[in-house]
C-alpha cells in the first residue's frame, strides 16, 4: 500500500511536469494515448441505440489511439450479474457500466476508480472536459456517490410520455394531458375503445417492474420508497395514492400488461395498438423510423404528466467508470475512451447516430428540437427528476428483487395493494437493517 | 465364477472415475455446505460472517421456496400422468404390427424433441406462442378461439409450461413404455388376444405387469427432471409474470444470481438436494434392485 | 391373427401417426422458417406461411454476433469432456462389471445420484471455487463440470455392455497369462465399442445442450452456444429471426446425433433401466 503510495506519487509528479511541458504544445488525445497504444479494454455493452451509436464512432477513437476497445453484448437482466461476478472474480473488465441503481454498490466495493485520479493528472485530463457542462442532475444521480465522482454519464434516459398525435385528434384532443388525473379521467375512457388501449405501462417481473412502473407512480403523487429516517414510506398516504392510482388505472392498459417490457411496449405504441407509452427517451428512433413504427408520422413527445407532487419523472441511465481491477495502463486507455466517447466535442455525433448525450450544451442549438423532437421534454424532465427516484445504495440489488416480486403481485390483484405495500416495507426495512443503516454503522445516503 | 483380483487392480480401474467425480461432484457440494452457514453475499463480501443455520431457518419458513416447491410438485402432478396416458396411447398404436415405414419415421420424429436443447425450446415457446405473432394463437384462431395471452397471465404461462414440458417429454414416455412393450413374450400376447377382443383387458392383465418397470423408469426420471427444471421456464418466463412459473431451480437462481445471496442459495440447493437424494434413493431402492 | 388386423381401420392409424409426427415436427418447422424472415415479416400478424426467404439473419448472427465462435467453444467443451468420460469412465465400468468387491452397491448408487443432482446446486460453489483456481471462463471449468453427468452416462452403459460379452473371453486370456488391463484394453473394450459409441453421443448431446453452468462459468471467452442464445432476449427489441437462426444452428447437430444413436436413446435416458 505504502509502495503504491510512493509510486503514485512519483507518477503523479512525473505527469505534472509532462504537463507542464504539455501546455505549451496544448493537449492532444493522440499525444495523451501514445503510452498506451495496443492497449485492449474491455468492457459490457448493451443491445441499445446509445450503445450502437458508441459502436459506429469506436473505429475513430482506435484510429487516434492505438487502444482497442472489445465490447461484449449483454442484456440488462444479465449485466449486473456478469459484472458483479468479474469484479468479485477479479476478472478482465477495465471498464465498468454502471446504471444509476448499481452505483452505492460498484463504489462501496470499492470495484471503481473515483474520476479525479484522472482528472487531476494532466496527461489523461482533457482541458475541455467541463464536468459542468454535464446536466448536474445526471453526472450527481448516474456517476456519483456520496459526494465523489466515479463515472461519466454515457447512457442517458429520462422518462417521456410518447403519444399518438392521430389517434389524440380523432378522439377530440389537440394537446397531450398535462396531468395523471387527466389520463384518468378524461384520456382513458376517451382512447380505449375497438380494440385500443389509451395508455400502456411497461410492468414486467425485473427491473422494469420496480423502476418504469413502481416508481413511475410513487414520485408524483408526493409517495417515495423510503422517509428520512430510511423507514419505509410505502404506507403513507401520498405511497398509498400512487399505487391505487396505478391499479385503477391498469383497465385503460392492454391485459397481460404485467408481462411486458420495454420491446412490447413499445411495440404496441410502434403498432398503433395504444395511444400513450411513458417510455425512455432512447426509444425515441426506434418509435420514428418507418421500419420499425406503423405510426411513425403521428408520434409526438412531451414530458410525463404530473401528479399532485409535481413532474418527477422516471430517470434512469448509465455512466462508464474505471475499474480499480485493471492495470495502470488498461486504466489510463479506458480513462481516454469514457473522457472521448462523452465529451462535449462527440456529443453531436453521438446525438446523431442515435445516442442521447448528457452534455447541456449539445441541446443549446434550438435547431436541433426540429430534428430530435424529443429534445425539449427531456431537457426540461432533467431540470426536474429525483435522483434518488430509485434508491442508489448497495442494497438496491436486494430490495429491487422485493418490489418486483410483491409489485408484480399487486397488479395481478393476488395481494391488496395495502399488504403488498406492508410487505415490500417489512422486507425492506429487514435488508436495511442487516446493512446496518439503522444502527448508525451506515451513513443515510441513496 | 468370478475372478480372484488384486485390490490394486480394482483401485486402478475405478480410481480415476471416483477420483473425478469427487473433485467435481462432492469437492463443490461440501464448499456449498459450508457456505450455507455463512451470510455470503457478492456484493456485500466485507459483511461475510458465520450464521450457523440462520440460513436453514430462513429457508424451511420462508414461504416463497415453498410455494416454487409446490408449483414444481404440481407441475409434476398435472403434466406426468398427461405423457403417461399419451404415450402409453402412442406406445400402444407403434406397437402394433403393420404399416412399418410409417411407425418408423414417427419413431424417428418422437426422438427430436427430446433432444432439443432445452434452453431453445423456452426460446420456440416464446415466439410460438406470442398472443399477436404467435402461430400457436394463428391456429386456435382458425377454429375459432380467441388468441391466448400465454405468457402474460399467471395461470396461461403456468399452462403454457405444461403444454410445453408435456411436448417435450411425452415422446420419450412413450419410447420407453414402447421398449417396454417389446419385452412381453409375443406368444403370451397372441394367446391373450385370440382370447378376448378388448384391448383394454390385454393391457390390463397382460402387457401392464411388463410395463410396471418402465413405468418406474419414467417416474424416476421425470422427478429427478423436474426438479432440475431450469433452462426451459428461464428462456420462456424468467419464472414470470409474478412467481407464476418459479420453479425451485430458477428461484435458486435468481437468488444467487440476482441477489448474489450465495449463502442463503447454497442453504436452498442443499435442502432440495437433500429432497432429491430422499426421493431418489425411495426410488432407486425399488427400481435397481437386480443391480448389484 | 390375421383377421382382426384387416378389421382394423389401416387409414384411421395412418392418420394418427401422421399426427403424431406432426405434433413432433411442427415446432422445427416453425423454427426454421422464422429463422429465414427478416424482422419486419417475423412480426407480422398474424403470421405469414408464405415468403421471400433470407439467410441474413443467419449471416449476422455467424459473423456479427460471434454465434460462430460460441458454437466452436461448443464443440471443443463437448468433444474433450466426452473424451474425458470415456478415458476414465470405461475402466470404472469395467471394474464395475468385472470385479467383486465390498461396498459395490454403493458406489453404484452414487454414481447413479449424480444423474439425479441439479447444477444449480454445483453452479454458485464452482464459481467461487473457479475463481480462486483462475479457472473461470476457460473451456477447462466447464469439460471438468460436465464431468458430472457424462461421466455417470458412460459408465451406465458400459458395464451394461461389459456384462454382455462372455466372461469366457477373459478367462481364456487370463489362463495364457494376459493382465487384467491388457484384457480390457484387446480383448473386451473393442467388443464394447457399441456401448461406448452410444454413451458418447449421449454424452455430447448431454453437454451440447447444457445451460446453467454454462451460464456462470464462461461470460464471454470460453461462452458455449446456449450461453449465446440466451443474450439474444434483451427487452429492447426481441430479435426473433437471429433468435430462430440461432437456435436452428445449435439444435441442428444433436438432432443430427439423436437420429444416429434413435435406436439406443431410451436405453441411454433410462440409464440402462429399459433395455
Amino acid at each position: 500500500m505504502k509502495f503504491k503510495t510512493e509510486v503514485s506519487a512519483i507518477a503523479l509528479a512525473a505527469t505534472a511536469s509532462l504537463g507542464l511541458a504539455g501546455q505549451a504544445t496544448a493537449w492532444s488525445l493522440e499525444e495523451a494515448a501514445k503510452p498506451y497504444a495496443g492497449t485492449e479494454l474491455e468492457v459490457l455493452f448493451l443491445d441499445r441505440p446509445g450503445y450502437n451509436a458508441a459502436i459506429k464512432m469506436l473505429p475513430e477513437f482506435e484510429a487516434a489511439t492505438g487502444i482497442k476497445v472489445n465490447y461484449t453484448t449483454v442484456p440488462y437482466e444479465n449485466a449486473l450479474g456478469e459484472q458483479v461476478r468479474d469484479f468479485v472474480a477479479g476478472g478482465d473488465l477495465d471498464i465498468a457500466l454502471i446504471d444509476l441503481v448499481w452505483m452505492g454498490n460498484f463504489a462501496e466495493n470499492g470495484w471503481v476508480v473515483p474520476s479525479e485520479t484522472f482528472t487531476k493528472n494532466p496527461a489523461l485530463a482533457d482541458p475541455d472536459l467541463d464536468m459542468a457542462d454535464f446536466f448536474p442532475l445526471i453526472l450527481d444521480a448516474f456517476g456519483s456517490w456520496n459526494g465523489v465522482n466515479y463515472g461519466l454519464p454515457f447512457d442517458n434516459y429520462s422518462g417521456l410520455l410518447f403519444y399518438n398525435k392521430c389517434m389524440l385528434e380523432a378522439a377530440g384532443f389537440d394537446k397531450p394531458p398535462a396531468t395523471w388525473q387527466e389520463v384518468m379521467d378524461v384520456y382513458g375512457p376517451a382512447l380505449t375503445k375497438d380494440g385500443k388501449y389509451a395508455y400502456a405501462l411497461q410492468s414486467k417481473r425485473n427491473e422494469t417492474q420496480s423502476a418504469d412502473s413502481f416508481a413511475r407512480f410513487l414520485w408524483p403523487f408526493g409517495g417515495s420508497f423510503l422517509n428520512a429516517e430510511f423507514r419505509s414510506n410505502l404506507m403513507s398516504a401520498e405511497s398509498q395514492a400512487g399505487l391505487q392510482f396505478r391499479q385503477d388505472l391498469m383497465k385503460f392498459m392492454p391485459e397481460g400488461i404485467v408481462a411486458y417490457d420495454h420491446a412490447e411496449t413499445v411495440n404496441a405504441f410502434a403498432q398503433g395498438d395504444v395511444a400513450m407509452i411513458t417510455e425512455w427517451s432512447a426509444f425515441y428512433s426506434t418509435v420514428v423510423s418507418p421500419e420499425t413504427s406503423k405510426v411513425a408520422d403521428c408520434v409526438a413527445i412531451a414530458p410525463e404528466p404530473t401528479g399532485p407532487a409535481g413532474r418527477k419523472p422516471a430517470l434512469g441511465g448509465f455512466s462508464l467508470a474505471v475499474a480499480s481491477q485493471a492495470d495502470e495502463a488498461e486504466q489510463a486507455a479506458g480513462w481516454l475512451f469514457i473522457q472521448w466517447v462523452t465529451s462535449k466535442a462527440n456529443a453531436g455525433k453521438y446525438l446523431e447516430m442515435g445516442g442521447v448525450p448528457g452534455r447541456q450544451s449539445a441541446y443549446a442549438d434550438p435547431a436541433l428540437a426540429e430534428t430530435y423532437k424529443f429534445i425539449p421534454a427531456l431537457v426540461e424532465s432533467w431540470k426536474e427528476g429525483v435522483p434518488e427516484f430509485r434508491p442508489r445504495f448497495a442494497e438496491w440489488p436486494a430490495i429491487t428483487e422485493i418490489v418486483q416480486e410483491w409489485g408484480t403481485k399487486m397488479m395481478l390483484g393476488e395481494v391488496s395493494i395495502e399488504e403488498g405495500s406492508r410487505v415490500i416495507g417489512e422486507k425492506m426495512e429487514a435488508v436495511l437493517a442487516e446493512a446496518g443503516y439503522y444502527d448508525g454503522k451506515k451513513p443515510l445516503a441513496q | 465364477m468370478s475372478f480372484p483380483v488384486r485390490r490394486r487392480t480394482i483401485a486402478a480401474f475405478l480410481g480415476p472415475a471416483v477420483f473425478a467425480l469427487v473433485i467435481v461432484g462432492i469437492a463443490p457440494l461440501l464448499f456449498a455446505v459450508w457456505k450455507s452457514l455463512h451470510y455470503f453475499n457478492l456484493t456485500k463480501l466485507a459483511q461475510q460472517r458465520f450464521v450457523g443455520l440462520d440460513n436453514y431457518i430462513f429457508v424451511l419458513t420462508d414461504p416463497v421456496f415453498w410455494q416454487a416447491m409446490g408449483r414444481t410438485a404440481l407441475l409434476f402432478a398435472v403434466a406426468v400422468p398427461v405423457q403417461i396416458a399419451l404415450g402409453l396411447m402412442i406406445a400402444l398404436v407403434l406397437h402394433r404390427p403393420g404399416l412399418t415405414f410409417w411407425k418408423t419415421l414417427t419413431r424417428l420424429s418422437l426422438v427430436l424433441p427430446m433432444a432439443t436443447t432445452y434452453a431453445v425450446v423456452g426460446l420456440l415457446a416464446q415466439v410460438m406462442l406470442n398472443q399477436k405473432y404467435g402461430v400457436v394463437n394463428q391456429m386456435l384462431g382458425w377454429i375459432g378461439i380467441d388468441a391466448i395471452n400465454f405468457i402474460g397471465d399467471p395461470t396461461n404461462a403456468f399452462i403454457a409450461v405444461i403444454l410445453w414440458d408435456i411436448w417435450q417429454w411425452t415422446p420419450f414416455v412413450a419410447l420407453v413404455l414402447l421398449a417396454g412393450l417389446s419385452t412381453v413374450p409375443p406368444e403370451i400376447e397372441e394367446a391373450a388376444q385370440l382370447e378376448t377382443k378388448s384391448h383394454w383387458t390385454v393391457l390390463r392383465h397382460v402387457q401392464l405387469p411388463f410395463l410396471i418397470p418402465s413405468l418406474v423408469a419414467v417416474l424416476i426420471l421425470r422427478t429427478a427432471d423436474t426438479l432440475k427444471l431450469f433452462d426451459m421456464p428461464f428462456t420462456m418466463t424468467r419464472g414470470g409474470p409474478g412467481s407464476a412459473t418459479e420453479f425451485i431451480a430458477v428461484l435458486i437462481e435468481r437468488v444467487g444470481n440476482r441477489q448474489f445471496d450465495i449463502g442463503l442459495a447454497s442453504a436452498q440447493s442443499i435442502i432440495m438436494l437433500a429432497i432429491t437424494i430422499a426421493l431418489a434413493r425411495a426410488y432407486i431402492r425399488f427400481f435397481y434392485r437386480e443391480v448389484r | 391373427m390375421a383377421a382382426p388386423i384387416q378389421r382394423r381401420n389401416l387409414a384411421g392409424e395412418a392418420i394418427l401417426l401422421t399426427l403424431i409426427c406432426l405434433f413432433c415436427i411442427f415446432p422445427f418447422y416453425w423454427m426454421v422458417t422464422t429463422s429465414l424472415k427478416t424482422q419486419v415479416v417475423a412480426l407480422e400478424s398474424p403470421p405469414v406461411w408464405w415468403f421471400t426467404p433470407t439467410l441474413a439473419n443467419y449471416w449476422e448472427v455467424l459473423f456479427e454476433d460471434k454465434v460462430g465462435v460460441a458454437l466452436i467453444n461448443s464443440i471443443i467443451v463437448a468433444v474433450c469432456t466426452t473424451s474425458l468420460a470415456v478415458i476414465l469412465g470405461t475402466p470404472a465400468a469395467y471394474a464395475l462389471a468385472r470385479f467383486e468387491f465390498r461396498g459395490k452397491t454403493d458406489l453404484w448408487f452414487w454414481f447413479i445420484t449424480n444423474r439425479f443432482v441439479s447444477p444449480v446446486v454445483l453452479a454458485f460453489p464452482v464459481f467461487l471455487i473457479s475463481r480462486e483456481l483462475g479457472l473461470r471462463d476457460t473451456h477447462l471449468a466447464l469439460i471438468l463440470m460436465y464431468l458430472t453427468f457424462t461421466l455417470p452416462i458412460v459408465i451406465w452403459i458400459c458395464t451394461d455392455q461389459f456384462r454382455s460379452i462372455p466372461r469366457e473371453l477373459d478367462e481364456a486370456a487370463m489362463l495364457e497369462g494376459a493382465s487384467q488391463f491388457r484384457i480390457f484394453r484387446s480383448i473386451c473394450l473393442p467388443l464394447a465399442m457399441p456401448g461406448v459409441a452410444v454413451s458418447s453421443i449421449l454424452a455430447f448431446i448431454f453437454s451440447w445442450n447444457e445451460l446453467l453452468f454454462a451460464y456462470i462459468l464462461a461470460p464471454k471467452n470460453a461462452k458455449t452456444a446456449p450461453a449465446m442464445a440466451v443474450t439474444f432476449m434483451e427487452g429492447y427489441d426481441v430479435p426473433y429471426g437471429k433468435i430462430m437462426a440461432t437456435s436452428t444452428l445449435i439444435v441442428i447437430p444433436v438432432l443430427i446425433f439423436a437420429l444416429l444413436a434413435s435406436k439406443h436413446l431410451v436405453r441411454g435416458l433410462t440409464m440402462g433401466a429399459v433395455k
